[in-house]
């Protein structure tokens, strides 16, 4: 079915509350819809044409339209739809019924829609703050047009302590982070356990926020933002960045240059097998076995190499630009890529055989944290831990860019749904990303690196666009705007949903099979916790204060 | 008699040097082999000395819920490991032959592993609380394992003087030592266990518990601590091939002397290599493991008596 086809059904279903609707071609739709049937039309996409939940986008669209917007992202994965389901809301009341009741996935979307817009999902049955820590000021929205980027509210109180929920009777509580061995990034668990037993868990994240989508609406042009959003994350950068002038290509209708796409193509297949590579190593690590860690990193290691000498960088290619690429594949490059690939495929094998044979291992991880096909529907689970659960889901054959449509490939499943899966998923996938890269170093064509901007870009265009990371879907949700850059830029990392499904995969586990379990997800905090106007820390007891910590580091004294 | 007494007061201090000095060296042998199969260059051989030499002159600090515990448990842990190697044989007769019966060793290992609880209760953070949990039920589960051993050599050599346990008693006596050849399967199974290695670091586990019980320790205590780790290393390797291993003891003194280190170096290699390709057991996997062992050493024991 095409997005046509798909809008009429909706327009069958709830006639008059289907507003207007734009089909930019086959597979994109946006449909404006009256707010009172929100949540009916949610549900009959959710339930009845079971579409897959992506992320809800709160939108400040006060000094365009003078309304507030909320959109609900959707994908039909099978037809290789992306669907905006958007709701005007009047300026001086953005209230909207909450979806989470029937679509359980946008508990969080709504949450930080509340922390940062300031529109009020209404019925939402757990509206603790999300991203805003606890000594922001009520009634500011960091998010809202007219909140400059570098603005501190005055009553803002960095020193205040979280607030958490009380554990259930009977239970201890074990703080597991903000800072642990294993997490590498903030985030905080307060694990709920009975003995060696996790009866449950509160989390509580969002600590190292760097106002990225703030910055990138206010202070950025289009071609400064691709640099900006390879820094959300320090392993998939080259996702978001391609994700990013892919927005705005389709909101713009541009197309880059077919050689632009295959190089794409290679750079974003090269950092999976650099991230997968990462994952195995440090998966064995969580379970006590180094030497296979090691053995990981070594493998790895000419990967980096060799995208240091493509884009200059072993990380963070600076690869895209709106239109195209920046860095050539020269055929000596290409020469020297396809042995890095045979290397890697024969030291690749070893592993995995030996992987597949470890009992060690198994004891470790078969039956444990598991996120079956239910839990994957309702939390909006992507990438490995969907697929380990049986679920093809994969950006890359659903929603085809790049030269993704050009190339061939397996989709991995595997489904017993638990760790041991994600693990054979994710290492059978390597073999898979050879054999695209290898594809690609064959077809790619001659021709130009970019295409150029035609003069200004419309403003008020809206723009989908999701890559499939390392960890699953990065969806990039974008509104063209004035001044060269776009109005509003969500960006929805794959983190931001396998997370939330953490406390339901480790309830009831012992407490060390918690670090695996979250490890399984490769969760990616900097890439969730992406955005905000200041920094903070978890306020737990410390003798030292924020303030004092930054005057020491910058060579200050610090107050007394 | 004074020659006794010289042997016991300076084999006692002799056999105690020789631990804490030789125990950093093993374990940077067992760094550099374990960085070998990683396929890595790994930290120089001495670097264990310097490791302590660096953590011995740092500031000494307290914390944790109570401090004179921390304190306490951190010296304690150190005298008992150097009172153990007074009691075991390096490669020469054992200095306090006369001190005690295999009973003491027996409480003095276990008093090793009291140390860490010790330790662990003194700070009392939950991630202490919980690897002292794990070390209180792998002790239970593990403790009875190398009193067992000990107890099938004594009824084997028909005595319980150290001396005399601590020189091959497992195969002592007449007839195949078929209870002597379980244990020692049984002891050498579960080793890793006792010298608190993968796959069974379960209390400490840095991935999952931040070193458990030893988390509030720094500076100097710590380095007590770690130093005693090591030296824990080297005893139970003694033990070890005191008991099972004595072959060689016959030759002369300083052939079987350089004999009984290759025997030890032997030992903390193949300690060394089960580390490197094993992945660390969870709690209930590792008590599993440790209740099989424990059937098959109480088997022994049953053989052992019946003369076997």
């Amino acid at each position: 079915m095409t997005s046509r086809d798909r809008l009429q059904q909706l327009q069958e279903q709830f006639g008059p509350a289907i507003q207007r609707a734009d089909l930019p071609g086959d597979h994109r739709l946006f449909v404006y819809i009256d707010p009172a049937a929100t949540r009916r039309i949610c549900q009959y996409l959710f339930d009845t044409l079971d579409a897959r939940y992506v992320i809800s986008i709160g939108v400040d669209d006060r000094p365009y339209s003078g309304q507030f917007l909320v959109a609900h992202d959707f994908a039909f994965d099978a037809d290789h739809v992306l669907c905006s389901v958007l709701i005007p809301l009047p300026a001086d009341a953005p209230r909207i019924d909450s979806i989470t009741e029937v679509v359980p996935a946008a508990g969080w979307a709504e949450r930080e829609m509340r922390d940062l817009v300031g529109i009020e999902p209404v019925g939402h049955r757990y509206l603790k703050r999300l991203v805003l820590p606890d000594g922001w000021p009520d009634g500011m929205h960091p998010l809202r047009k007219d909140v400059p980027w570098n603005h501190v509210p005055p009553g803002y109180d960095a020193e205040r302590p979280f607030t958490f929920d009380e554990p259930p009777p009977g239970c201890t509580v074990i703080p597991f982070g903000p800072f642990h061995p294993t997490l590498d990034e903030p985030a905080h668990f307060r694990l709920y356990v009975e003995g060696e037993r996790v009866r449950g868990c509160e989390y509580r994240g969002f600590m190292v926020h760097r106002g990225i989508e703030k910055l990138a609406e206010s202070v950025m042009g289009y071609n400064d933002i691709p640099m900006l959003a390879e820094r959300i994350c320090g392993i998939c950068g080259c996702v978001h960045s391609v994700a990013y002038v892919q927005a705005v290509e389709s909101a713009v209708a541009l197309r880059p240059p077919p050689r632009a796409e295959y190089i794409r193509t290679v750079m974003l297949e090269l950092e999976r097998l650099h991230s997968h590579l990462l994952w195995t190593g440090l998966a064995c690590h969580i379970v006590g076995f180094d030497t296979l860690w090691m053995q990981c990193f070594r493998i790895r290691e000419p990967l980096m190499w060799i995208a240091e000498k493509i884009t200059g960088n072993r990380k963070t290619y600076a690869l895209c630009v709106v239109g195209g690429v920046r860095w050539d594949l020269t055929p000596p490059l290409r020469q020297e890529l396809r042995a890095v690939l045979d290397k890697l495929e024969t030291e690749w094998r070893p592993v995995v055989a030996a992987v597949a044979k470890d009992k060690n291992i198994q004891a470790r991880t078969v039956g444990i944290g598991v996120a079956d096909r239910r839990l994957v529907k309702q939390a909006g689970l992507v990438g490995p831990v969907a697929r380990a659960a049986g679920v093809a889901i994969d950006c890359r054959r659903d929603h085809p860019y790049a030269a993704y449509d050009r190339v061939e490939f397996d989709v991995i499943t595997a489904g017993g749904a638990d760790v041991w899966s994600r693990l054979l998923v994710r290492t059978a996938e390597v073999f898979e990303s050879i054999r695209i890269i290898r594809q690609c170093l064959e077809k790619m064509e001659d021709g130009p690196l970019a295409q150029p901007l035609p003069g200004d870009l419309p403003a008020g265009r809206l723009g989908l666009s999701s890559v499939e990371a390392p960890r699953g879907e990065s969806h990039h949700f974008l509104i063209t705007g004035e001044n060269q850059r776009p109005r509003r830029w969500r960006v929805r990392a794959p983190t931001y949903q396998n997370l939330q499904a953490v406390p339901m995969m480790i309830k009831d586990q012992q407490i060390a099979d918690m670090t695996i379990s979250l490890g399984s997800i490769d969760p990616c905090f900097s890439c969730t916790d992406r955005l905000e106007t200041v920094d903070l820390h978890s306020g737990a007891a410390k003798v030292w204060s924020q303030a004092e910590l930054l005057a020491l580091t910058r060579g200050g004294k610090a107050a007394p | 008699m004074t020659a006794r007494l010289i042997w016991a007061v300076g084999g006692t201090l002799g056999n105690a040097g020789l631990a804490l000095l030789l125990a950093p060296l093993f374990q940077g042998v067992l760094r550099k082999v374990t960085a070998r199969i990683q396929s890595r260059q790994g930290p120089p051989l001495l670097q264990p000395y310097f490791d302590l030499l660096k953590l011995i002159g740092k500031e000494d600090i307290e914390s944790g819920e109570a401090p004179p515990m921390q304190r306490f448990a951190a010296y304690l842990a150190l005298a008992t490991v150097l009172t153990l190697a007074g009691l075991v044989p390096m490669g020469l007769p054992v200095p306090l032959a006369g001190a005690g019966d295999v009973l003491l060793l027996v409480y003095l290992l276990t008093l090793a592993g009291v140390c860490t609880l010790l330790a662990g209760l003194a700070a009392g953070s939950p991630y202490a609380l919980v690897g002292i949990s794990r070390e209180m039920m792998t002790m239970i589960a593990l403790e009875p394992l190398f009193a067992i051993a000990i107890v099938v050599g004594a009824i084997r050599a028909h005595s319980f003087r150290l001396d005399v346990v601590l020189s091959g008693s497992a195969y002592a006596g007449g007839g195949f030592p078929w209870s002597g050849a379980v244990m020692a399967a049984v002891i050498l199974s579960s080793f890793q266990a006792f010298v608190q290695r993968v796959p069974f670091d379960v209390a400490e586990a840095e991935t999952e518990l931040m070193e458990g019980p030893l988390m509030e320790y720094s500076g100097p205590k710590l380095a007590l601590f770690k130093w005693a780790q090591m030296t824990k290393l080297i005893l139970y390797a003694t033990l070890f091939v005191a008991l099972f291993i004595p072959w060689g003891s016959g030759l002369p003194a300083l052939l079987a002397w350089l004999l009984f280190w290759v025997k030890l170096t032997g030992l903390v290699l193949l300690v060394t290599v089960v580390a490197a390709t094993h992945a660390r057991y969870r709690i209930d996997q590792a008590l599993r493991y440790f209740a099989g062992l424990l059937v098959a050493a109480f088997a022994a024991l049953l053989l052992a008596g019946y003369g076997h």
